[in-house]
């Protein structure tokens, strides 16, 4: 009943037009790197305040899921990541783009994260407080195991070969061990610069390998779309077959992982690229440009967005910064996370959580219709979009923290990426390694200090277990194709 | 000649403009040392949307230079032009434990303290399930085994309490810092630590709602919003730490100008709406005027100076 009283509010004009101006604004906003979700978010804090809880809500929730989708647009376009969590779609969706085939690849990536999204915010509506549950059996020794499994995808993201793809990763977690100690407070090869102190801030490493070291790359061409392609004719492309499982799994992996706080959407992601790479019959196309992966990591990381909701409104964490921007704009509004958002204002909570499914139908529209008009980007002479990238990269570099030493640290990863990339060395499992690093590091150091230093601790709980077999799985099988293969290779020759 | 006249008189106004003209004249940047969306963050804007009816001329424009536990932000606001446009957020007791373990180049002189807005009191929380209903119990309790204790981050509010409730007792607590309070929440609601210290707005939901049990509030006074909470000083342990969220601008604004922001600073915060915003968003006012918050704040330095000589970081 409170269901159908908040799908009529919802149905309001002044709702429906919030979140369609949120959805869209969120796209651009994703799509743009510098730009976040959550910046976005805490600017509309305050303005929230002369609208209706609801209205107010609903164009936060509307930039939150149009972002998530909005990031995978410059990653598939130009290898740049407009959120973290986008980075496993450039990945393969880059590699489409150079062979015109990038309205392809954003078709793709905006059917996935419809799906992904769509199919999250059912399991927020019908069964949150069950998992909110599930989410509060995960501490420290599972938060280090969940990082673990993250980090198997290094193998799944090295394309030049085990031992560098290996290598790859040691150097993003070696990267991440520079800043301060969080359980001593101590110094960590900061060299006395005071920018150093927080660590390596993760986007512009981020903007410089993936985008710059691309734009490098790029000044040997005359455009991204490769020689010979019919230019004229990126017409609008029909979706591939096959998508259908890849997306169900990263739906799945992405629903799971976005209800546990911590870094959700890239964790799911990346698991969910990795976990398709391993069921994929073209496991030879991966990093080539698969549509598959794109499926899998964009289903993947929208479907974070109803997940991360999870835990926010029943016990009040919140799974990642925009979600906890988002608490903010929960709280000014008298909204107190808690069981009582779901009984006393449930219209508001309900109302909110249906205006999520109607800011996924307007990303999907609006992604849909300007996929093919997006991809001409493709066509455009490389000494213009170079140019018009790299502005974009140096704003996007800055604007994170507001900061020029990110700038400068952007461009040495920028030129470090790009010769790495050339020895056939991994900049995505760099990236994970980075992103990963801390997790590990801090949920193995803190389920120790629960332990009183006895390894046991890692074994001991239910998710801990399935969390080892998964890792393990994930591990035995590209390994035994790794062996396969260099056998195959010694006896031919 | 006619060049020459209409270059004088070009920079003759642009000299004019710049200096003669009333401050405030131009944009105000206000800087906040954390991320936006944080608390800190919140209070900035709230800030600028009602300051914006007294100095209806004048934009402000929000600035977040997060990082290092606030460390960015301050170094930022340390050196900042001292024109009186550039007004900085602050946050105790970091701002002080920066001086304290010399990761700071700025000290409490570099800065002219125009007042605190916002306090968020430290408390003592324990899972829903804990036995432990109050001081003593937990006392107890860590005396017959090794409990473990979140705090966020080394070096915080959460850090310094613990350090002087281990120092005020003689218990001694497995200290777990954690990156950022939302760990610290998970870990006390999924029950897999034994206490954790925190800042009254972070548990005040989960506290009211039964998931997690706030046993003190470490201040010589109940808070308003959650009057059932005893005060660790109630309990019998004189132990207090509260969070203060303030504004400052550089020493060398010259005297006028700051008597302008002080104006500002004090119509903002006796300000009926803002007063009414900042209640709904957990923000607890606790206005101090540019005397009374440089005194609290040369103290504080003193005290985390103290803990600091026993335990660095």
């Amino acid at each position: 009943m409170i269901i159908l009283d908040a799908l009529q509010a919802v149905m309001s004009v002044n709702v429906l037009t919030a979140v369609t101006i949120g959805s869209i604004s969120g796209v651009i906003i994703g799509g743009m790197p510098g730009l976040t979700a959550t910046m976005a978010v805490a600017l509309l804090i305050p303005i929230t305040f002369s609208f209706s809880p609801l209205i107010g809500l609903s164009l936060m929730g509307g930039v939150y899921a149009g972002a998530m989708y909005g990031g995978s647009i410059a990653a598939i376009l130009l290898s740049t990541p407009g959120t973290p969590a986008a980075a496993a779609t450039a990945i393969e969706g880059y590699p489409l783009t150079k062979q015109g085939k990038g309205g392809l690849a954003l078709k793709v990536s905006v059917i996935a994260s419809f799906i992904g999204g769509t199919f999250s915010v059912v399991v927020l509506l019908l069964v949150s407080p069950l998992l909110a549950q599930f989410a509060l059996k995960f501490g420290p020794p599972e938060y280090f195991l969940l990082a673990l499994m993250g980090l198997t995808g290094v193998i799944s993201v090295s394309s030049g070969g085990l031992a560098k793809g290996i290598m790859s990763g040691l150097i993003g977690l070696i990267i991440a061990l520079i800043g301060t100690d969080a359980m001593s407070g101590m110094l960590r090869y900061t060299f006395g610069i005071v920018q150093l102190y927080e660590g390596v801030s993760f986007m512009p490493a981020l903007i410089g390998m993936f985008s710059i070291a691309q734009m490098l790359a790029l000044t040997s061409e005359k455009r991204i779309a490769n020689e010979g392609i019919d230019l004229s004719s990126i017409k609008r492309e029909k979706m591939p077959k096959g998508m259908a499982p890849f997306i169900a799994l990263g739906t799945a992996v992405g629903t799971i992982v976005g209800i546990i706080p911590g870094e959700g959407a890239t964790i799911a992601a990346f698991v969910s690229y990795n976990m398709a790479k391993q069921k994929s019959k073209f496991k030879e196309l991966f990093g080539k440009g698969n549509p598959e992966g794109i499926a899998a990591a964009e289903s993947g990381n929208n479907a974070c967005v109803g997940g991360s909701l999870v835990p926010l409104l029943t016990l009040g964490i919140p799974g990642n910064t925009v979600s906890a921007a988002l608490m903010g704009g929960l709280m000014i509004q008298g909204l107190i996370p808690g069981p009582e958002l779901f009984t006393k204002y449930g219209q508001i909570t309900y109302g909110f959580i249906l205006s999520l499914f109607i800011a996924n139908i307007v990303f999907l529209v609006v992604g849909l219709f300007f996929a093919p008009y997006f991809a001409r980007i493709a066509l455009i002479p490389a000494s213009i979009l170079i140019a018009a990238i790299s502005v974009f990269a140096v704003i996007g570099s800055y604007a994170i923290n507001n900061s020029m030493f990110d700038v400068g640290l952007m461009l040495i990863f920028a030129f470090g990426g790009f010769f790495l990339d050339k020895l056939g060395f991994s900049l995505s499992a760099i990236i994970l390694g980075m992103i990963l690093g801390p997790i590990a590091e801090s949920g193995f150091a803190q389920a120790l200090t629960i332990s009183g230093g006895t390894y046991g601790i890692f074994f001991a709980s239910v998710p801990a277990k399935i969390l080892w077999v998964v890792i393990i799985v994930l591990l035995v099988q590209p390994l035994i194709g790794h062996y396969r293969s260099r056998k195959i290779k010694n006896t031919a020759s | 000649m006619r060049k020459l006249i209409s270059l004088v008189l070009f920079l003759a106004t642009v000299v004019v403009s710049g200096s003669f003209a009333a401050y405030p004249s131009k944009t105000v940047k206000l800087i906040v040392p954390s991320k936006a969306g944080g608390s800190t963050d919140t209070t900035a804007r709230l800030f600028a949307q009602t300051a914006k009816k007294y100095w209806k001329n004048t934009d402000f424009i929000i600035i977040d230079k997060p990082g290092s536990g606030g460390l960015m932000g301050f170094e930022a606001e340390a050196r900042s032009r001292p024109d009186g446009y550039t007004i900085g957020l602050m946050f105790t007791p970091q701002i002080v434990a920066h001086i304290v373990a010399k990761r700071a180049s700025y000290t409490l002189k570099s800065f002219k303290i125009i007042g605190n807005i916002a306090e968020d009191p430290e408390i003592v929380v324990v899972p829903a399930q804990s036995s432990v209903k109050n001081l003593d119990e937990l006392v107890k309790l860590a005396k017959s085994k090794k409990i473990t204790a979140a705090v966020n981050g080394i070096g915080s509010d959460d850090f310094l309490a613990a350090k002087n409730f281990e120092s005020a007792t003689g218990v001694k607590f497995n200290l777990m810092p954690t990156r950022g309070s939302t760990e610290e929440k998970a870990a006390i609601l999924g029950n897999h630590i034994e206490v954790a210290f925190m800042n009254l707005s972070q548990m005040l939901a989960q506290h009211k709602a039964g998931k997690a049990r706030i046993i003190a509030i470490m201040a010589k006074k109940r808070s308003s919003v959650a009057m059932d909470i005893k005060t660790s000083v109630e309990q019998g342990y004189n132990v207090l730490m509260t969070a203060t969220r303030g504004m400052l601008i550089s020493s060398k604004v010259k005297k006028n100008i700051a008597a302008k922001i002080e104006d500002l600073y004090t119509k903002v915060v006796n300000d009926k709406g803002f007063q009414a915003k900042c209640k709904k968003a957990y923000i607890f006012l606790d206005p101090m005027n540019s005397s009374e918050y440089t005194a609290y704040l040369e103290q504080l330095q003193k005290d985390t100076q103290k803990v600091y000589d026993v335990s660095p970081w």
